[in-house]
């Protein structure tokens, strides 16, 4: 059967499996490798995909389902082939160690940011709930989080 | 996955039809965070899979002091909706607890209900606010009380071609709330919930209080004689101590891997007491704020 | 140690916080993990592994599975050349001495553990490969099976293997422990019982594996160990130098990918069928199969002088290493070398035994059995400061080691032991005590001090290799066979090349991990990354920069020594100099290599009689002290971390950056082996093997980690770092244990300390 989305920003129209998840899709049949594996239960994040803006486990949802919905993953947030500032925030704050949870937190985090652009450090926590990371313990990935959101407020 | 065929009906209709023709062999897809995991896993392997998603049941209407929600309303509407919030603001606040932002984007109301976890969130609160679910089939439509739904663990009084469709609450103003969930890590489903609807009268009396438990048996329990003991009374600290007591003595929570029976009891004579204080305070406002 | 570059403002890159080269790949997901590879005509593969603890395999025939559509093979333990694979020290190339620890590919008559393979199967889809394993008719006859250690030593117990259930012993005798006792002003007695743990990294065990030309067999796979590589061969029967690991960037590693995963499996499938392979195993799969953190019973006497110093310590340490032997025995080697801790006791006995069990097999992870003493002997210091009413850190400053002591295995500490500055830091690093919130909250703080090996046991005589060389145009590049378990180990190593070859970070290229193309450097594990591979690249380095500037001396008619590599260029103290292309071309004129190979050997040493006390068992360690502030809610339980500060002495820090992210991240790790996680295992039956009932913590779980990172310019590695890997995760469970002492004046003595545990402890409910 036929899967429709529009992928980060394309219209996209996939040959799938009724039993194929969306994040199956993206990785085996269009190789978008952006999307990670972690636990095919929606527990640890790596799998996040953005559906129409909001944060959902890519392992849970079934690519016949997506039903022409918006889904963007880490590599549409691309500007001008250049990085996102948030992206470079987690790199000038040593926000990434392994990598793995990255794509998720990133994408996380934007969703987040989009409907509260203030947010003080406890509330980043609690956004960040769902995505798990087993490498950085957290601070540094906060750290890079607020230094964005003072920089795109204009508060250095 | 095991395979299997995957509809997508767009019409209530259609969806029925397929339920009726295939039953125990098909799975209703709703928000698909619970029966996803399971197929992904290979524990449920239906023949079929319905997705309702099509199907126009999310709609949001109050009105005549009702509040009626669809089956397909998702958990980040609940959290976020101004109208649920106006009218039944508990909702809000338990919405925020159910699992991380990914299962409140796609997770629904409906299907939260019919899948009814034992320390989920939402059957709780449906079972405290006395909520109504319609539910429909080929042959017809039938109305049942929440406290009636659910039948035993993950079990509920769904028949198998059956689908929840509209749940409806009554919104009554000047009602203090509180949900208090203990989870052993944030967002994890809760050992213990409980969620506390109180009004008082003008005199700050208790007029109503509700009090119902998820995580302490085989499905939510509604705190009957606590409610009794605290209707028309002084809502002293001593008083809701009292009635916490009285609804944690009634229990017996059952005991797993990960938390005993008896600590699930003192958790809910704890969480009863602080989800009763936190009702009270906000009735007692709202009551001020009311009568002003 | 006396380099050449000793202070920080002396140094370019080495010791600034520079952001690492592989975070820009990673966080525009450019980085190809081990799952991010596919091949055309790639089969997918899955294991069948066994539901029972303890069974003997009566009957097992696949015809059925291997007539599915589209499988391509299935294997069992008669398909397996040799059956047979030796699990005792990863990558070793000397010999180990009496451990013989092996077990069996394909299991053949018995299985020993619940998750224990049984067969591979090999088809064009997953699905397929699925359903194959449900076709494989296996019947299994239960067996009597072992599930607690004391249980596996009693007197006739079910025998895991033949040769009995103990499977390791280490004593350490030193001074006279019962005068210690007779002079002691206080004598503290305790039990620890320490939880089975999961590495839980994020990205599953996995690989692809295929034949590549010359028929060598190619597994690029996530794994700590590329040295696998021989292990792979002796399974297949083929050459070593007909199998070639290529490790890719890890998802987490944690210990968990020392041993052997996917890599005998997919090497076999490859050979076997002739195609590409991939394996990923699911989550449920690594939390059943994988080998998991030894739990541990820890019986503790402490004596100590009204000053508080330790005058005697008996300590009985039990340990369950499951059903295979993989490190167990080594693993309560550190155990019993560390079982004392940091400090100066002058008569020590302990005891160690290993048992095996029914349990899931036990083997490496983060802290390799010197984490698990650490609950033992803080819990038991701070019991002693309790009693004697002394304040935490004094009674810590009055017993610390210091440089020149013996530690009771009979090592001399040769290098600074910061001890006592890093508790005072720590300590004060909490800040003013938070108020309680709430009447029926209360806030309490705890300190606790560890030391970790980094570095290898001496007697393994360790070794790693690196290889630098120049491009025409002045680039580096380097080649090192580390693999990156995500600590950044490989922007490290580009930290020290160009630091002394004078180039800008942006011109070193570094290829990692490559058991074919790359120096062997060894295993990233026990902490030794930077510090041995660290060293050859330095040594490498160094070596390289004389040959170029002895060139460039030619050239410049100047004194070598007075000449400098920096900036891209040769400069000499009279301020000529010139451009580095142009000495690489005088180099390739004259015949000067433009590269150069090291090795660097780490001190060795024989292996040492722990009874006696004799000698040196590890090259260093490194020092901890963390703190906590946690509020105790008593009428539920309920432990929030308020504050939480870390402090180490790193030596040198390579890259400030990464070790406040090693410190940080090996604190939460620690936090959440203190607060909740633990694998859950009845009668032998994982009953966590999901995210959803193994927990580790989310962001919200915990507060933000302060690293305190002092350098004490002294340790073994380049520039004088030491290894700051493990570290980090020792002592944060006996911090917090002894905060929840002070705020609620109740110890709890199992871990993980869930809410339940404390408000048992606190009388809150009777069972």
């Amino acid at each position: 059967m036929i899967a429709r989305m529009v992928l980060n920003g394309r219209a996209r129209e996939v040959e799938v499996r009724a039993s194929q998840t969306l994040l199956e899709v993206l990785r085996d049949t269009l190789g978008i490798f952006d999307v990670k594996e972690g636990c095919d239960e929606g527990v640890c994040g790596v799998c996040t995909v953005l559906l129409d803006g909001r944060p959902a486990s890519s392992c849970l949802v079934l690519a016949a389902g997506v039903r022409g919905r918006a889904v963007v993953t880490l590599r549409g947030l691309e500007r001008d082939g250049g990085l996102h500032p948030l992206q470079d925030a987690f790199v000038r704050h040593g926000a990434v160690q392994c990598g793995f949870c990255t794509p998720g937190m990133l994408l996380t985090a934007l969703a987040f940011l989009e409907r509260e652009p203030r947010p003080d450090r406890e509330a980043i926590r609690a956004a960040l709930e769902g995505n798990l990371c087993r490498c950085t313990g957290y601070t540094k990935i906060v750290d890079a989080i607020s230094a964005y959101v003072r920089e795109a407020n204009g508060d250095g | 996955m095991h395979p299997f065929e995957y509809a997508a009906p767009e019409t209530l209709e259609d969806a029925l039809a397929l339920l009726h023709e295939h039953r125990d062999e098909a799975k209703v897809l709703a928000g698909g965070q619970s029966l996803v995991p399971l197929l992904n896993y290979r524990l449920a392997r239906p023949r079929v899979v319905v997705d309702i998603n099509g199907l126009p049941l999310d709609g949001v209407r109050a009105d005549d002091g009702r509040l009626r929600l669809g089956a397909l309303v998702r958990h980040h509407q609940l959290e976020e909706s101004d109208t649920i919030a106006r009218h039944c603001p508990v909702l809000r606040e338990a919405a925020r607890l159910i699992g991380n932002v990914r299962v409140r984007t796609l997770g629904t109301l409906g299907g939260s209900l019919a899948h009814a976890d034992p320390a989920a969130e939402l059957p709780a609160v449906m079972t405290a606010l006395d909520a109504r679910l319609t539910v429909a089939s080929a042959s017809g439509r039938r109305s049942i009380a929440a406290r009636d739904f659910v039948t035993g663990p993950l079990t509920t009084a769904l028949a198998p071609d059956e689908i929840v469709t509209e749940v409806e609450v009554s919104t009554s103003p000047a009602r203090g709330f509180a949900v208090e969930e203990f989870a052993r890590r944030a967002g994890d489903f809760g050992l213990v919930v409980v969620v506390a609807l109180v009004r008082v009268d003008r005199g700050g009396r208790v007029a109503d209080a509700r009090l119902a438990l998820g995580g302490v048996a085989d499905r939510p329990v509604r705190a009957a004689a606590a409610e009794e003991a605290l209707r028309g009374q002084e809502p002293t600290a001593a008083v809701l101590a009292g009635a916490a007591e009285i609804a944690r003595d009634r229990l017996d929570p059952p005991s797993d891997a990960f938390a005993s029976g008896p600590y699930r009891r003192l958790l809910a004579g704890v969480l009863g007491r602080r989800a009763l204080a936190r009702a009270v305070a906000g009735a007692i406002q709202s009551e001020g704020a009311e009568a002003r | 140690m006396a380099d050449a570059i000793a202070t920080r403002e002396a140094l370019r890159i080495v010791g600034h916080a520079v952001p690492r080269h592989d975070a820009r790949d990673k966080v525009a997901a450019a980085t190809a993990y081990a799952a991010d590879w596919a091949l055309p005509g790639m089969l997918h593969a899955a294991v069948l592994r066994s539901p029972y603890p303890s069974a003997r395999i009566v009957k097992l025939s696949y015809a059925r599975a291997a007539a599915i559509e589209g499988v391509a093979v299935v294997l069992t333990a008669k398909d397996v050349p040799r059956n047979t694979l030796a699990t005792d020290v990863p990558g070793q190339t000397s010999a180990v001495g009496p451990l013989r620890a092996t077990l069996s590919v394909l299991a053949e008559d018995r299985v020993r553990h619940q998750g224990e393979p049984v067969a591979l199967v090999a088809a064009e889809t997953l699905e397929q490969a699925h359903a194959a394993l449900e076709a494989i008719e296996v019947e299994y006859e239960r067996t009597p099976g072992v599930f607690i250690p004391e249980a596996a030593l009693a007197a006739g117990a079910p025998q895991v293997h033949a040769a009995g259930n103990l499977l390791a012993q280490w004593r350490i005798a030193r001074g006279d422990v019962a005068a210690g006792f007779a002079r002691a002003a206080v004598v503290v007695e305790g039990e620890y019982t320490t939880q089975l743990v999961d590495a839980a990294y994020l990205e599953p065990e996995s690989g692809v594996a295929w034949i590549d030309g010359d028929g060598v067999i190619t597994i690029r796979v996530s794994t700590q160990v590329i040295e696998h590589f021989r292990d792979v061969a002796e399974v297949l029967r083929v050459e070593q130098n007909r199998v070639r690991v290529i490790g890719t960037y890890l998802g987490g590693g944690f210990g968990g990918k020392e041993d052997v995963t996917v890599e005998i499996y997919l090497g076999l499938l490859a050979l076997k069928t002739g195609r590409p392979v991939k394996m990923v195993w699911t989550r449920a799969e690594s939390l059943l199969a994988r080998a998991k953190r030894h739990p541990y019973r820890m019986r503790y006497r402490t004596g100590a002088l009204a000053t508080g110093e330790i005058v005697a310590q008996e300590i009985d340490l039990l340990a369950d290493a499951g059903a295979y032997a993989y490190l167990s025995a080594l693993v309560l080697l550190y155990s019993t070398v560390t079982a004392a801790g940091p400090y100066r006791v002058p008569a020590v006995r302990a005891e160690a035994r290993v048992a095996y069990t029914n349990n899931p097999p036990t083997s490496a992870m983060r802290g390799f059995g010197a984490m698990q003493t650490v609950f033992g002997y803080e819990s038991q210091m701070d019991r002693v400061a309790r009693a004697l009413g002394l304040d935490p850190v004094e009674v810590r400053r009055v017993n610390a080691l210091r440089r020149g002591d013996t530690l009771p295995v009979g090592q001399v500490i040769e290098t600074h032991v910061a001890l006592p500055e890093l508790a005072e830091r720590a300590w004060a690093a909490l800040g003013p005590p938070t108020l309680p919130r709430a009447p029926h909250v209360r806030v309490g703080r705890g300190l606790a001090c560890n030391f970790q090996p980094y570095g290898r046991i001496v007697w393994l005589h360790d070794w790693s290799s690196a290889w630098i060389g120049f491009e025409m145009d002045g680039s580096l590049v380097v080649r090192c066979g580390v693999p990156d378990v995500g600590g950044g180990q490989a922007s490290s190593l580009c930290q020290i090349a160009a630091e002394v070859l004078g180039v800008s970070l942006a011109r070193v290229s570094i290829h990692i991990a490559d058991s074919a193309l790359t120096p062997l450097a060894g295993t990233t594990t026990a902490s030794r990354q930077l510090y041995m591979s660290g060293n050859a690249v330095l040594k490498a380095a160094r070596e390289l920069a004389a040959q170029i500037l002895a060139v460039a001396a030619t050239l410049l008619r100047a004194d070598a020594d007075g000449l400098e590599l920096t900036d891209d260029a040769v400069v000499a103290r009279d301020g000529r100099s010139l451009a580095l292309p142009e000495v690489l071309r005088e180099c390739a004129r004259v015949g000067v290599p433009r590269s150069h190979l090291a090795v660097y050997h780490a001190p060795a040493g024989e292996p040492v009689d722990l009874a006696t006390g004799s000698g040196k068992v590890f090259p260093d360690y490194t020092f901890g002290a963390h703190a906590a502030e946690v509020e105790v809610d008593t009428e539920t339980g309920r432990v929030r971390i308020l504050r939480y500060a870390a402090a180490h002495d790193v030596g040198r820090a390579i890259n400030p950056q990464s070790v406040e992210g090693q410190i940080q991240g090996g604190a939460v790790q620690g936090l959440g082996y203190g607060l909740m996680e633990e694998v859950v295992v009845e009668d032998g039956i994982n009953l966590t093997t999901s995210f959803a009932t193994y927990l580790i913590p989310t962001a919200a779980d915990v507060p933000d980690v302060e690293a305190v990172v002092v350098e004490s310019g002294e340790g073994l590695g380049p520039f004088n770092a030491r290894g700051i890997g493990e570290p980090p995760i020792g002592p944060p469970a006996a911090a917090v244990a002894n905060a929840i002492a002070d705020a609620a004046r109740v110890r709890v003595t199992r871990l993980p300390i869930t809410a339940e545990r404390v408000a048992r402890a606190l009388g809150l409910f009777d069972d």
